[in-house]
């Protein structure tokens, strides 16, 4: 037990770790000191808890659209679009509840938050039925279907979703009564955290203690065998994926309700993408994921401290974030990209020329 | 060009030493030994001809050749010095020109564009096509090949076309040494007909042809000498004039040992399985199996021998419910199958052992555990409200192990780390463990130890006392012997008359290299 724990974790503590060391040398070679920008880092992070809050505040949204992609990489669909359905989700929540006034509170957020979920969930099956009906790679339809999304987005902000008063391209705020109610204000550690977290419970539990998720697991490992086996790998895709858009839908409805409050065109730094990070960091199982969520919304938020102390520029972060996953895949044995199984590809190769 | 036209069968000109020698090439695979010392010599101007079953190790000894493999010991000599190849261009640049099984044509580009990427030398940067089709054509006539349209796309053009052009791409760099794997496997009698000119062509001009195979007919037919292998072994070298056909099929086949045959007690007369006309169609558009037709009864062991490739994994395929065929029915206990999906041919109880077990039976990453629950019937018995019942399928789990003496680190340990006897302990325990009506049971001990085989067959024959209906699909001839009550030889997607044990393997293995018996 301990023994498979540790296979699991040990490749991405490495991984943290040669970023990091990585990071500090491009710091040294700019001019500036490691340590010290390491520990405003740190601090910036932990050294308060407003910054607890904080990282709070950047991991949920990561956390949410982790599992989005958790769920979908486990099933061996290669959902790459979580950032395009985080946005269908927050445009949901953006549109409906600038339009919901008087609704009980609690009932009104839960609608909307199902809102963002089914439009996260609708916006992925355009790509899981592409892949069902057209034999058309998920990854390049995904991928596609974020900028369709932004594009989309960025239509409704300027026209028919623009602010009724302002001139801004953005849409109204949202009837406060639909505001994620905040844990300890004024901190903004909101209600999506602990959301967010009974989610990757869920997910757990779908994943390794239902049947579902157990045939999922199997379709995503050998989609030969679970098809061999009698499972419906087929209905699983569709369903996998569907879930993922809606994990991530609900990631942007959250973000919306929570913090923005309203939608405009540069809602998202990019959750959909770094979450595809956040999900491998993960080691793709839903423990994993919220300790990856959380590094990251830790970097996010002590970047700007290292900045100011350091002087160091908190793009930093992003160098950080994409060497973790360099090394990672690097470390890593396990392909994360799909094999094809060509029906005779195994026959007279090389390795296989005895049998 | 060296050699006299028209070299003599087998004729070895004295003094000089074999175009292609050797010697004590031994090669091994996770611990099999798929090239167990191979002594062989093939001398210019002569088609040679390398026979044997599935795994007896003559394509290994041809990647070896073609530079693909390296072997772990032993030595090759062209015209007397020794040479190494560590890639498949080494082995070209030294003469040596391979015309795989496995076409390896680029089928978006056209005839002259694929012929480009062997004509041209690599270095040069500009594509001359002019050049293509001028030494294209001189080529083709040099050695009397139909040149197919030049401008045609690869992906239209017959398989016999194809196949030309493959030749044609091998003869690029004019070798000393054309190796064919199993070239007339896709061809028409009337394509394998042109292919033998071909080859007696390259011969006329010195080349030497060797021809890997498992048909006895075309041995006899073309090759001047012949080779058998059998389990990485060379058992014989003979001109082909003096050897006959049964000869050689023995040899294939192995000594012909005395079979312990388990006897059947004919309690049950019921037909379980009952399978009409089937017909199928591969990949390529090739007619697979043709108006198959058989039937077996509760209790029942029938054994399907042949060569792989001969419509094996079509009729494993339409069992198991992965494949629609073309036309015909599978009935079982007299219920007509209405759907062709796993699921649909589980819920009918038809079980299944599929011939690769790591690809088609097992999720390697996956536990022990979850292994014995891979089956939608097993999944369904400990399914409660869509969740598993853990504690249940745990004991089944455990229940299995014990029964079937499976061995392993522990129950949640990945089944990838355990031997491949005990990976098919696994899906034997499993398929076995819903009881099904029939078992269809694909080379179920290919690759295995003496222990694990035994073990296996062990659970045919228990699970057929039981009154299942038993369909053995095997390359083995000793298991076919050993288990079956009735045996077919299934030889170009057809299916031969029921022949009752005990039967001669020579027989069998006239059967299988497409000779009627």
């Amino acid at each position: 037990m301990v023994q498979r724990v540790a296979r699991q974790v040990v490749p991405s503590l490495l991984a943290v770790a040669a970023a990091l060391a990585t990071s500090a040398v491009l710091i040294a070679l700019s001019g500036g000191d490691p340590v010290t920008a390491f520990q405003a880092m740190l601090s910036g992070a932990f050294g308060s808890l407003d910054s607890l809050s904080e990282v709070a505040v950047k991991a949920c949204p990561l956390l949410l659209a982790g599992l989005a992609v958790a769920v979908s990489f486990q099933a061996g669909v290669w959902n790459i679009g979580a950032e395009g359905q985080l946005l269908m989700g927050a445009l949901a929540m953006a549109a409906i509840g600038s339009r919901l006034g008087a609704f009980p509170g609690w009932l009104g957020l839960a609608a909307c938050l199902v809102a963002a979920a089914l439009l996260g969930a609708a916006w992925a099956a355009i790509a899981a039925q592409l892949r069902l009906r057209r034999g058309v790679n998920e990854v390049i339809s995904t991928i596609m279907l974020n900028f369709i999304a932004l594009g989309v987005i960025s239509y409704l902000v300027q026209g028919p979703l623009m602010e009724a008063g302002g001139n801004y391209p953005q849409t109204d705020a949202i009837a406060p009564a639909l505001w994620m109610p905040r844990l300890f204000p004024p901190l903004r550690l909101h209600l999506g955290l602990l959301l967010a977290l009974a989610t990757a419970a869920g997910v757990y539990v779908l994943l390794y203690l239902t049947v579902a998720g157990y045939e999922m697991r199997a379709a995503g490992l050998n989609p030969n065998a679970a098809r061999l086996a009698g499972i419906d790998v087929d209905r699983r895709v569709l369903f996998a994926l569907m879930l993922s858009g809606a994990l991530a839908g609900l990631a942007g409805g959250v973000e919306v309700s929570a913090i923005t409050h309203r939608l405009y065109e540069r809602f998202s730094p990019g959750w959909g993408f770094t979450a595809i990070a956040v999900g491998l960091l993960g080691r793709l199982s839903p423990a994993g994921v919220v300790v990856a969520a959380v590094f990251f919304g830790a970097l996010d938020a002590g970047s700007n401290a290292m900045q100011r102390a350091a002087g160091v520029s908190s793009v930093l972060v992003s160098v950080i974030q994409a060497t973790v996953i360099l090394f990672l895949v690097a470390f890593e044995r396990r392909r994360w990209w799909p094999e094809y199984h060509g029906t005779d590809a195994t026959v007279g190769s090389p390795t296989t020329g005895r049998s | 060009m060296l050699g006299a036209t028209g070299a003599s069968a087998g004729s070895i000109v004295s003094g000089m030493p074999p175009r292609l020698a050797v010697t004590g090439v031994r090669k091994r695979f996770n611990g099999v030994e798929a090239l167990a010392g191979v002594d062989v010599e093939f001398h210019a101007g002569e088609i040679h001809a390398v026979l044997g079953e599935n795994g007896a190790g003559k394509s290994t000894l041809m990647y070896v050749l073609g530079g693909f493999l390296s072997p772990d010991s032993g030595r090759i000599c062209i015209d007397g010095s020794a040479v190494a190849f560590a890639t498949p261009q080494a082995a070209r640049a030294a003469g040596i020109g391979m015309v795989h099984q496995h076409f390896t044509l680029v089928e978006a580009l056209t005839v002259a564009e694929n012929l480009a990427l062997s004509l041209l030398p690599q270095a040069e940067w500009r594509l001359d096509m002019g050049r293509v089709v001028t030494d294209a054509t001189v080529l083709a006539r040099r050695v009397g090949l139909e040149l197919s349209p030049l401008d045609a796309p690869v992906a239209e053009l017959p398989v016999g076309a194809r196949q030309r052009l493959e030749i044609l791409k091998a003869l690029a760099g004019t070798p000393r040494v054309m190796i064919l794997d199993e070239p007339t496997a896709v061809l028409t009698p009337l394509e394998v007909g042109q292919l033998f000119t071909i080859l007696r062509e390259l011969r006329a001009q010195g080349c030497v042809v060797i021809f890997i195979t498992h048909k006895l007919r075309e041995v006899v037919e073309v090759a001047d000498r012949v080779t058998v292998m059998r389990r990485g072994r060379v058992v014989l070298t003979q001109p082909s004039t003096a050897v006959t056909e049964s000869v050689l099929a023995e040899q294939m086949v192995g000594d012909v040992v005395p079979v312990t045959r388990r006897v059947h007690d004919p309690v049950h007369h019921e037909v379980v399985l009952r399978v009409a006309q089937l017909r199928a169609v591969d990949a390529r558009g090739v007619e697979a199996l043709t108006d198959l037709s058989f039937t077996v009864d509760a209790g029942e062991i029938l054994g399907i021998a042949g060569v792989d490739g001969n419509g094996q994994r079509e009729l494993f395929e339409i069992l198991s419910g992965v494949r629609r065929p073309q036309h015909g029915s599978v009935e079982v206990g007299g219920q007509r199958l209405g759907e062709f999906t796993p699921r649909a041919a589980l819920s009918a109880g038809i079980g299944h052992i599929p011939p690769d077990r790591q690809r088609d039976g097992l999720v390697l990453p996956m536990s022990v555990h979850e292994n014995c629950l891979l089956h939608c019937g097993v999944l369904a018995r400990f399914s409660r409200h869509g969740f598993l019942r853990r504690t249940d399928a745990r004991h089944f789990t455990a229940e299995l192990v014990r029964r079937y003496g499976i061995r392993m680190p522990a129950i949640d340990a990945p089944v990838r780390l355990l031997s491949g006897g005990n990976q098919q302990r696994v899906v034997v325990a499993r398929e076995l463990a819903q009881q099904p009506r029939v078992l269809v049971a694909s080379n179920p001990t290919r690759g295995l130890d003496i222990a694990a085989s035994a073990a296996v067959a062990e659970a045919l024959v228990d699970i057929a006392q039981r009154g299942c209906a038993v369909v053995l699909i095997s390359t083995d001839l000793d298991e076919i012997l050993d288990l079956s009550d009735r045996i077919h030889v299934l030889s170009r997607g057809r299916l031969s008359p029921p022949l009752q044990p005990p039967v001669e393997r020579e027989r069998l293995g006239l059967l299988m290299g497409g000779s009627a018996g």
